[in-house]
């Protein structure tokens, strides 16, 4: 709290490392609310950004306990107003288009019901259907604004349904005036989006990345394409779409095209982009110099623009037919589409732009149709609108086959502080914060940002409830380590098995492992099998496999759930990366042990990481090594940050590999577990470690009750104005 | 891939005869190699589908999967060899964006063989009116280009030079290690000292060096790309004389000439008497003559003079409810009597 507002009065940006579970949310909330009731001119807005819907609502309940707390203590209603935003497909209440289970689906059919021309159309005809919801609001809602209170996803929809309005357009029209918001890192980062619906937000607002441990590749997704040779197919029915669609319109109802020709031929930016319900297609991030000039000359009319996509489309259609991995920067990329087929620079900027105007201009209201073009021309536009920082790779086939042929072009992004930089300039303070940051010196560099505060806090706790362990050797005394050399070698599985065997005869409940790959998975699995480990492993507990199929994990850890929980015990096999070490939590029994076998490093020989290293070398000044280890590390310590959820928690985490002993990789593990990792925990053999998680079991058996932590990690309010404490508070606000 | 392309003439696919090879003429139709030759064994011939009149060599392999595309990539090269003209030609933005809308027009109009005659003699004209400065274009870059080329250029530069620095840095990294160890080996093995401090003594050696590290690693950072340019700027190499490295001479306008005008004053009073009548007018009886010195810096006395008068009438009329215009019609109409009063 301290720090968060030093930053908070410097009005400067901050990284803060927190373990989870101790209340990192709360913290954040109630400091900046209480910040945003003392400086009401200093602070206007909070804006909490998580990453996924479960998140979202977690802050939401969090919120909603702080506010309650605030009215019982206060006495009175709270002018406060936070709500939640997510994307259509969470908030649609209109009976059909609700039903829709894909994203994409549910925007194209809202757009079709609540297009501007739709409307107008529906003015003329009563037989053109539209959202009534919708329509609702536009009507009332919003002249009425949502009185203060917190609305999560649920009670945004309740409340629609009561009033007859559209929850979605609600909340986005709500943003405006909200004191607290909160929404999906995607929100603000993706240029695509963040124009539309982050515009308003003023300077004097707090940014919050919550869970923000993999911040620069979102960032890096949000300015990458990638081009597949089916999605350039799909693009050519959609141009003949186009095409088919202008003659139509010339013929019957010239005048329209005419009308959006001579606003071109002015230069007008367009007016109706400001209309909310026309937002289905955006352009990515041009710098507005650019967006003040008219639209070239060359794709002014509709079927020159027309033929200017079909050549774009057949340009890259070329370019996929190649038989090796070609690598290019974005001015060579240029410099070949203009020899080629002459497409000069400035008509590809305005692509994006000039095709949502089109688009527009037709009253197609079917956009699903669309996305791959969309999609093509923004690549056409970040591609000459941007030279440094891209890369463009042509891969003829995967690595793992050869032999077929799946050409995929990659317009990939190397520099991550690109899409963040716009919100590191217009936000006063940006926290950035996770229960696994470290090390922390590697987020400032690669984001390009300067925070005045970085700090990564460890826990109070009353008794040593996690107990991480790096093991090294097996039984055998022959090194575990997921090298690449070692990686196929027999001696190396068995003791990596004889380890899962002997942890789980000696540990109680669910037992979790990182792998670092499925591959590595995969094959250490089928050889378990083969030595009989399986088999060993079974007769202590369950056995789940985490798979690259979503529906499929899903079920395994239902079930794995349910395997703890009567008591049977369960282990489940994961990937470091995957969807299990990203967001789910297996606190208490759930996972009382973590095991991670090997370093969870990269693929490095993935093209796009061996440009972004590149890139970060010359740039930055960050050393290929250093960055992999620090990409390892983060990953490891997301893994084993799994198992501990708050401080009445308590877990094991063992880390197998002999490299995890030295010293780069240990000073790279968070504080609050470096804390508890003796030297003589550093260096362990397969036995060692079952005597220690045995002896330490036991002791964490014992009873633990609120009355223990009295004192020491839970304070009350007599104890916390105690003078001892008070001077234990000034004095470390002032050492610090 | 593209397995379903098939030679319209003989019908063969891509599948079937991996080999073939599709061919496209300035009509924009596809043929196979093989037919091709056949057909058009004599040198020239007619297309098969559209019945146009063909020349054997201008055949070439089709580069896009739409041969339509090729046709019109074809078309485009041609006219855009004479309608080379750059933005810098043109006063206006939006002259320049009219003049390639019209560019795009006529390619547009080609290809698709919309009113053929009219078209071509766009370009008739267009060629006469405009030898010069297609002839001048044709021998420079536009700005574009020119500033993908030194793009391109310097990123050659920097990576063959980072390359080699980073390179050179590892090995340098690696060489002190395996020196460091070696050291350490020699003296615990010769040395008299405990065995301990010695190991002790290498490993503060090593965290100082470690500590140095980061620095070396800054420091091809900081090395300064091989340069390509003088100090003044200009490029080494031939392609200075294309860059504008010199200031531009400056354009010959065709504006018409300066013409001056004599400026309006609105006194808003009566008009002062001109400057020129002012002996006339008998104003000099009460002033003092300018002396010799005064004159000498061509000081007239008629111009404190007139200067007084000026300031003496000015804004006479001034009143704050009137508007301008009114202001200027009570002038008008207030002139006759001041003539009055200075006759009397």
């Amino acid at each position: 709290m301290l720090e968060l507002k030093r930053a908070l009065d410097a009005k400067g940006h901050c990284l803060l490392e927190m373990p989870s579970g101790t209340g990192k949310t709360t913290t954040l909330l109630s400091l900046i609310v209480a910040y945003m009731k003392a400086h009401p001119l200093d602070l206007t807005k909070l804006v909490y950004c998580s990453r996924t819907v479960p998140e979202i609502e977690k802050v939401m309940e969090e919120l909603r306990k702080l506010m309650n707390y605030y009215e019982k203590e206060m006495g009175m209603e709270q002018n406060i107003l936070g709500l939640a935003l997510s994307s259509r497909k969470n908030l649609c209440i209109h009976p059909s288009v609700s039903k829709e289970r894909e994203g994409k689906v549910v925007d194209g059919r809202c757009y079709s019901l609540t297009a501007s021309f739709v409307r107008a159309r529906h003015a003329a005809d009563d037989a053109v259907p539209i959202c009534e919801f919708y329509e609702g609001f536009d009507a009332h809602g919003k002249e009425f604004p949502l009185p203060p209170g917190v609305y999560n996803l649920d009670d945004l929809k309740e409340y629609g349904q009561t009033k007859r309005w559209c929850p979605y357009f609600l909340a986005r029209h709500t943003i405006i005036h909200a004191n607290i918001v909160v929404y999906s890192y995607h929100y603000l980062l993706d240029p695509k989006i963040a124009e539309v619906v982050s515009k308003e937000i003023s300077k004097s607002s707090v940014v919050v990345f919550d869970e923000a441990h993999n911040i620069d590749n979102v960032c890096i997704d949000s300015m990458s394409v990638k081009i597949t040779k089916r999605l350039l197919d799909k693009c050519s029915n959609s141009i003949t779409i186009l095409e088919t669609t202008i003659s139509n319109m010339k013929e019957n109802d010239s005048k329209r095209l005419e009308k959006e020709y001579k606003r071109l031929v002015e230069g007008l930016r367009d007016a109706t982009i400001a209309r909310e319900t026309d937002m289905a297609l955006v352009n990515p991030v041009l710098p507005s110099e650019i967006l003040e000039e008219a639209v070239p000359g060359t794709i002014r009319t509709a079927e020159h623009f027309v033929a200017f996509l079909k050549r774009v489309v057949e340009y890259i259609k070329t370019r996929l037919r190649v038989q090796h991995v070609v690598q290019e920067s974005p001015a060579g990329f240029l410099r070949d589409i203009h020899t080629k087929v002459c497409i000069d620079r400035k008509p590809l900027r305005f692509t994006a732009e000039r095709l949502a105007s089109l688009i527009r201009t037709l009253e197609i209201s079917d956009l699903t149709d669309f996305s791959p073009l969309v999609t093509v021309s923004h690549f056409a536009t970040l591609v000459s609108t941007y030279t440094k920082g891209f890369t463009i790779i042509i891969e003829p086939f995967e690595d793992r086959a050869p032999t077929v042929s799946n050409p995929i072009l990659y317009f990939s992004c190397l520099d991550s502080s690109i899409a963040i930089k716009p919100v590191f300039n217009r936000f006063q303070t940006v926290v950035i914060t996770s229960g696994t940051l470290s090390p922390l010196d590697m987020y400032p560099k690669i984001l390009d940002f300067h925070p005045v505060i970085m700090t990564s806090f460890t826990m109070t706790l009353a008794r040593p409830c996690i107990l991480p362990m790096i093991v090294s050797k097996g039984n055998d005394q022959v090194a575990m380590s997921s090298r690449y050399e070692t990686r196929e070698d027999t001696a190396v599985i068995r003791n990596y098995g004889n380890l899962l065997v002997e942890v789980a005869a000696a540990v109680p409940d669910g037992i979790v492992c990182f792998f670092t790959s499925y591959l590595y998975l995969e094959t250490i699995v089928s050889s378990w099998y083969d030595q009989g480990i399986i088999d060993q492993l079974q007769r202590h507990k369950l056995l789940f496999i985490e798979t690259q199929d979503a529906a499929e994990t899903s079920l395994a850890l239902i079930n794995y759930i349910k395997a703890c929980d009567n008591g049977r015990g369960a282990v489940l096999l994961s990937v470091a990366r995957g969807k299990v070490s990203e967001g789910i939590d297996f606190d208490h029994h759930l996972g009382r042990a973590v095991l991670m076998f090997g370093i969870p490093y990269v693929y490095t020989q993935s093209r796009i990481l061996r440009a972004r290293l590149e890139y970060l070398r010359d740039q930055f000044q960050i050393r290929e090594n250093d960055f992999l280890t620090f990409d390892a590390m983060r990953h490891a310590a997301q893994c084993l940050g799994r198992c501990m959820r708050g401080k009445t928690d308590y877990g094991i985490m063992v880390l197998a590999d002999k490299r995890f002993s030295r010293a780069d990789k240990r000073s790279k593990l968070p504080k609050w577990i470096q804390e508890h990792l003796k030297d003589t925990n550093c260096n362990l053999s397969t036995e060692e470690c079952v005597q220690i998680c045995k002896r330490w079991l036991r002791q964490m058996a014992q009873p633990f009750s609120r009355e223990d932590q009295l004192g020491i990690s839970l304070l009350t309010l007599e104890q916390l104005q105690s003078e001892e404490m008070q001077k234990k508070i000034l004095q470390r606000a002032q050492g610090v | 891939m593209d397995d379903y392309q098939t030679c319209p003439k003989c019908k063969t696919t891509k599948y079937r005869n991996p080999a073939m090879v599709l061919m496209v003429n300035a009509c924009g139709h596809a043929l196979c190699e093989s037919c091709v030759e056949l057909l058009f064994a004599k040198g020239s011939g007619a297309c098969p589908e559209c019945k146009c009149p063909l020349r054997r060599n201008n055949f070439r392999v089709q580069l896009f999967e739409d041969p339509a595309v090729d046709k019109e990539v074809d078309i485009r090269k041609r006219i855009l060899k004479e309608f080379n003209k750059r933005q810098e030609d043109f006063p206006t933005l939006r002259e320049y964006n009219d003049y390639l809308e019209e560019v795009e027009t006529i390619i547009f109009n080609l290809v698709f063989d919309i009113d053929p005659t009219n078209t071509n003699k766009m370009i008739d004209n267009y060629k006469k009116e405009n030898k010069d400065i297609t002839q001048k274009n044709r021998n420079r870059q536009s700005q574009e280009e020119m500033e993908l080329e030194e793009l391109l250029e310097a990123e050659k530069a920097q990576q063959s030079e980072k390359a080699n620095l980073y390179v050179n840095a590892e090995l340098e990294e690696k060489k002190q290690k395996h020196k460091a160890r070696e050291k350490l080996i020699d003296e615990l093995m010769f040395s008299d000292a405990d065995a301990k401090s010695i190991v002790a003594s290498h490993v503060q050696a090593t965290a100082a060096l470690a500590k140095e590290q980061p620095k070396v690693a800054a420091q091809p950072s900081s090395v300064v790309v091989k340069s390509s340019k003088f100090s003044s700027g200009v490029q080494i190499g031939l392609r200075g004389q294309h860059t504008n490295a010199f200031l531009p001479i400056p354009k010959q306008e065709d504006l018409p000439l300066y013409r001056y005008t004599a400026p309006v004053f609105d006194y808003d009073g009566p008009p002062p008497p001109p400057i020129e009548k002012l002996g006339k007018l008998n104003y000099f009886a009460n002033i003092r003559a300018a002396n010799i010195t005064e004159r000498a810096g061509g000081y007239t006395e008629a111009m404190s003079c007139c200067r007084a008068l000026q300031e003496a009438l000015g804004g006479l009329f001034y009143s704050p409810q009137l508007t301008h215009k009114t202001a200027v019609l009570a002038t008008n109409s207030s002139t006759q009597d001041t003539d009055d009063m200075e006759t009397t």
